[in-house]
């Protein structure tokens, strides 16, 4: 496409020759109706004062003859900017007046008419037109008054002028500026597809032209980048979860295959081959469970998980997950309690509860004492309360806790913070929490609990009426 | 995929107390099939295959089996489709939906579609087979008894009292929900996912083992005194609920 076929197709240019046109429409409608209604008006006012002499001149007749009729029409036919008059004989013989020639037949109907004339003081004087009216007076003389019509042709005159000349500037400053307009929003828009078209050849890191009018071009400029800003968040994450993928992935699947070999080559009787298997299964039951829990992530990162999402009240989820974990953590040699109070949130319930299962299956794996014999309670505590427009779900241990400067770091996927690389466990857990908060517009908290540890699944409340509404569709478990 | 190691498989068969089953399984993976008819004819049931979906309703549509096992993703008919064409007819033959999508709408997807299980895959036979065995007889057999016996314990689901041997045991209302299913199965293998679906109504998968500390504090109660255990673990599999092992 060339740059001027370009132009033409701008939305702010076609905008522009719509304008045009209806502007053109509305100027020529404006003058075509003060054009016809000077015309009205100067026809009202001829016949007015044709209508007014007439009845003049009749009365005249009537009253001293053609005498006086001729002397009066002499007398005014002298008078500059003068009326035209013509009395005839029954004959049809010009008795006075000022007129040389009219068209024929003018004289033989009564009435008004419109006619091409010549007058007498100016024979040589173009062909006029006028506007007269023709009457019969007694005895068969007829009288005829008219006047020139040269003014509402001058009138039209300047009309059209003023119609060609408005409509060459309107068309002449609509386009400059239409292309001006054109030229403008084109030169941002081409910066805009170039740029995009870097992102797409695979530059990322490109971001678009913002200007300085913060005009909407520019608004949607900031917007695109803003959306480029979390294109790359995303991918880059996407590329940093396939590099722990091939590295915590790859590690249990080369254990795997080491023991298949081994096996294989060195095994001498059934016993072996067994063990070897069992422990193939163990492994790849593992690899399993990461799988899972990496869809899991993926899918509530991505939004997929918003399906199934209900009103229920966090502080039931904190007393079911407490009585699920409660022997699993008297069997670690911790306590475990649980501190509920109502929390209604509008969420995915399966998601809260493993979440929630998560974080407290951590504490329990990472929650007990560093100084065992130091007084440091054995407790893990599992609290559900609402705080404002916020619904909290948390757990807290005393055990080592994450050092501040950890904290960012292990929420991401497969972080396993050295101290823990001896312990099972695929290093999702509070990956998926934090997804999971995500998802619910929340956030995943990680805080000091002066010793340990406490993580906060923060969530939005829901408000009193739209959990009443609900509140029949609760499934109450038997506690 | 689906491989499950030799002594916990004897071992079930052994100890499980199951009548025959007639099986259809429709899967368009022939090894995965071929494993599942040859593993159930193992285990002492009798198992058909179909191909596809068209040839799955057909069968399913004609035969009189116990449980259908169908694949969700099939070649000429979805899996989900099979199942709804069926209880269309009325069919109301029980049927476990297997998939590869695990994930918990897909679930419901596939209950709503009138499946009465689903097992996402990879899974391990010893799951498969306790499922299809409690599908199974949840068609004829008398599942809406007032009381539960086994040996000489005895749960009443309508007071809430277990007794064994005629002496009152004080249980905790989950222990006694967990002791309640495990009961109306007794002499069924039934797996750890199975107790936390059905006990506590989570579909997702602890990475520890929270279910075995639950059994264990339930055993301590029901068999801790007694001189024949009531509730077994198998290994690799589950847990049982049965008067002696044989």
């Amino acid at each position: 496409m060339t740059a001027i076929g370009k132009l033409f197709r701008t939305t702010a240019f076609r905008l522009t020759l719509a304008y045009l046109l209806i502007f053109a429409l509305f100027a020529a409608a404006l003058l075509g109706y003060l054009a016809w209604n000077t015309n009205r008006l100067i026809n009202d006012q001829i016949t007015s004062t044709v209508d007014a002499e007439m009845d003049e001149l009749s009365d005249l007749f009537s009253r001293r003859g053609l005498r006086g009729i001729v002397f009066a029409i002499e007398n005014r036919a002298l008078r500059p900017g003068a009326n035209l008059y013509l009395i005839t004989t029954p004959a049809g013989q010009s008795v006075a007046g000022n007129i040389s020639s009219l068209a024929p037949g003018v004289m033989a109907s009564t009435g008004w008419s419109e006619t091409p004339y010549r007058r007498l003081d100016d024979p040589d004087s173009p062909n006029h037109r006028a506007l007269v009216k023709v009457q019969q007076l007694s005895s068969g003389f007829r009288l005829l008054i008219g006047h020139d019509l040269e003014e509402r042709l001058r009138l039209f005159g300047i009309v059209s002028d003023a119609a060609k000349w408005s409509t060459l500037i309107v068309v002449v400053l609509g386009l400059g500026g239409g292309i001006f307009v054109s030229r403008r929003v084109l030169r941002k828009i081409d910066a805009i597809t170039g740029t995009t078209r870097l992102i797409m050849a695979g530059d990322l890191s490109g971001r678009l032209p913002v200007g300085r009018s913060g005009d909407e071009l520019d608004r949607l400029a900031e917007n695109l980048n803003a959306m480029l800003e979390r294109i790359e968040a995303l991918m880059s994450g996407l590329k940093e979860v396939s590099d722990n993928i091939a590295h915590d992935l790859k590690t249990p699947l080369t254990r795997m295959r080491n023991r298949a070999e081994e096996a294989l080559a060195h095994g001498t009787n059934e016993d072996e081959y067994r063990a070897a298997l069992e422990r193939t299964i163990e492994e790849s039951d593992g690899l399993i469970r990461t799988f899972n829990a990496l869809l899991m992530i993926a899918r509530a990162e991505s939004g997929q998980a918003r399906g199934n999402m209900d009103n229920f009240d966090a502080a039931e989820v904190a007393e079911g997950i407490h009585e699920l974990y409660e022997p699993l953590a008297e069997d670690a040699e911790l306590v475990l309690k649980v501190e509920a109070s109502a929390a209604p949130v509008h969420g995915n319930r399966e998601l809260i509860s493993q979440a929630l299962a998560n974080l407290v299956e951590n504490a329990i794996k990472y929650g007990k004492p560093v100084t065992a014999e130091g007084g440091a309670t054995a407790e893990i505590l599992i609290e559900a309360r609402r705080e404002g427009d916020r619904a909290l779900l948390s757990v807290s241990d005393h055990g080592a806790g994450i050092p501040e400067a950890d904290r960012k770091h292990a929420v991401q996927r497969f972080v396993r913070l050295e101290a823990s690389r001896t312990l099972p466990g695929s290093g999702l857990g509070l990956s998926l929490a934090s997804a999971v908060a995500i998802l619910h517009g929340g956030e995943l908290r990680l805080e000091d609990n002066g010793p340990g540890l406490r993580v906060t699944l923060v969530l939005p409340a829901v408000t009193g009426e739209a959990l009443a509404g609900q509140s029949g569709n609760v499934p109450q478990k038997s506690a | 995929m689906v491989l499950e190691t030799e002594p916990s498989r004897s071992e079930a068969i052994q100890s499980r107390d199951v009548p025959e089953m007639r099986l259809l399984i429709i899967e368009d993976d022939r090894e995965s099939a071929d494993y599942l008819v040859k593993a159930f004819r193992e285990v002492g049931h009798i198992a058909d295959h179909a191909g596809d979906g068209e040839e799955g309703f057909a069968l399913a549509d004609s035969g009189d089996y116990d449980v259908l096992v169908v694949d969700r993703m099939l070649p000429k008919r979805d899996g989900l489709s099979v199942i709804g064409a069926l209880r269309d007819k009325g069919n109301r033959t029980p049927a476990l939906i297997l998939s590869a999508l695990g994930q918990v709408d897909d679930r419901i997807k596939g209950l709503r579609a009138g499946g009465d299980d689903y097992l996402p895959k990879p899974y391990s036979f010893a799951e498969l087979l306790a499922r299809v065995e409690v599908l199974s007889r949840r068609q004829g057999g008398p599942a809406e008894e007032t009381t539960y016996r086994v040996g000489d314990l005895e749960l009443d689901r309508l007071s809430h009292g277990v007794t064994r041997g005629g002496q009152e045991l004080i249980l905790q209302p989950r222990e006694f929900r967990l002791l309640e299913y495990l009961m109306k199965h007794a002499g069924q293998v039934v797996t750890r996912t199975m107790l936390l679906e059905n006990v506590w109504d989570y579909h997702f998968d602890p990475q520890t083992n929270v279910i075995d500390v639950h059994i264990s504090r339930l055993r301590s109660k029901i068999d801790k005194g007694f001189d024949r255990p009531l509730l077994h673990t198998i290994r690799g599999a589950g847990y049982m609920v049965r008067d002696g092992m044989k």
